[in-house]
């Protein structure tokens, strides 16, 4: 519950990550071969990354399921495009973005104010002292998120649900550029993390000498 | 440094390190808590998947049966509904557990060592219908339900699972 981390790191990943590849081309070939339902062990770790792609584009919670939905089914007609397994979650973050996009456009729903999502903070239980920490700590992650742009707002939403194996080739697909050794943190996230590292007393990480 | 912008567009062209995790896995944090998936989509995905198999016979409810809807109330109700398509007839005949859950007996016609499929609430859970065709599930959540019916296996080529249409237990 108070472990914020996205992921354990460290020994064993990359062997993990080489097994998950395995499977997904394993699952990718099975469905090439007519066995559509084989990916749909897929669906359950990168549907949510999906949800907030739709989301955040503005769409009802009834559109946002249907895109996501739509994306997945479209992914059977175009398993030939996807020449890696490291391009699924990519493949479908970009198709459900493009349908999102299409649907709003379509006049659908109105395009909610910039902010809307950012005053739907819920109300939490304010007896219990560890919630108040937590509490403390949303609120100045939801002040921070609320200086950046809402284009940047709506990355880092997406970007915050991508699993870890999927980063590179996803931010990549979001257009934040790559490195000689991998994704850069890219300008949203690098003004995020300011901003909060700047909250934060006497922050000395990497700053001195820049 | 009063000016975040500038702050941060130092260090854009960096590589993303553990820091930066730690930040997406809070921002992750707070939309799951604020606009969470609904818990049910990836099940319904997975069922829309598993339909699109070209191999796929959709069963239709017989004529005599009411709507496809299976409303069981109370422990006395037992419902029977009969579904056919074009190669098997499968009948079930659903009853309420003490617990809330319900419980499917069925049959199918031809009879077979085929696999019964009921996907609720997201979980599918399987089990084979004896040589005479009988199949139960002791417990099957309340909600949305599927039955799909695999061919045997092995069985004759150009065998082809069945579905029913939806129905709320």
């Amino acid at each position: 519950m108070d472990d914020p981390r996205p992921a354990p790191v460290g020994a064993g990943r990359d062997e993990r990550w080489d097994e998950r590849r395995a499977r997904t081309a394993g699952l990718l070939a099975e469905a090439r071969a007519g066995r559509t339902e084989a990916l749909g062990e897929l669906v359950p770790e990168l549907s949510p990354m999906l949800w907030q792609v739709a989301r955040s584009a503005g769409l009802t919670a009834a559109d946002a399921e249907d895109v996501v939905q739509q994306a997945w089914l479209r992914l059977v007609t175009h398993l030939d495009q996807l020449s890696q397994p490291s391009s699924v979650a990519s493949w479908l973050v970009t198709t459900t973005r493009r349908e999102a996009w299409r649907r709003r456009s379509a006049g659908r729903r109105q395009f909610p104010a910039e902010q809307d999502w950012l005053a739907a903070l819920p109300d939490r239980d304010p007896d219990a002292a560890e919630q108040a920490v937590l509490d403390e700590e949303r609120r100045e992650l939801w002040a921070a998120l609320a200086q950046l742009s809402p284009r940047c707002q709506q990355l880092l939403r997406i970007v915050a649900f991508v699993p870890r194996p999927d980063y590179d080739a996803v931010a990549a697909g979001l257009g934040i550029p790559r490195g000689s050794v991998g994704p850069t943190r890219g300008r949203c996230l690098a003004k995020l993390r300011a901003i909060l590292l700047e909250g934060e007393e006497g922050s000395t990480d990497e700053q001195p000498g820049r | 440094m009063n000016n975040p912008d500038a702050d941060g567009l130092a260090t854009a062209n960096q590589p993303v390190d553990e820091t930066d995790f730690v930040i997406l896995g809070r921002v992750r944090q707070l939309f799951d808590e604020t606009d969470p998936m609904p818990a049910d989509l990836p099940g319904r995905i997975r069922f829309a998947l598993a339909l699109r198999d070209l191999e796929t016979e959709m069963a239709r409810v017989a004529a005599d049966e009411d709507a496809p809807v299976l409303a069981v109330r109370g422990e006395e109700r037992s419902r029977t509904i009969t579904f056919e398509s074009d190669s098997l007839v499968i009948m079930i005949r659903v009853g309420a557990n003490p617990d809330g859950t319900a419980r499917l007996d069925g049959w199918l016609d031809p009879p077979g060592a085929r696999q019964v499929e009921v996907s609720a609430s997201g979980t599918p859970l399987a089990v084979l219908a004896d040589e005479d065709g009988r199949f139960a599930f002791g417990s099957v959540p309340r909600g949305r339900a599927q039955l799909t019916v695999r061919p045997e296996s092995p069985g004759p080529p150009g065998g082809r699972a069945v579905v029913t249409p939806e129905l709320i237990l």
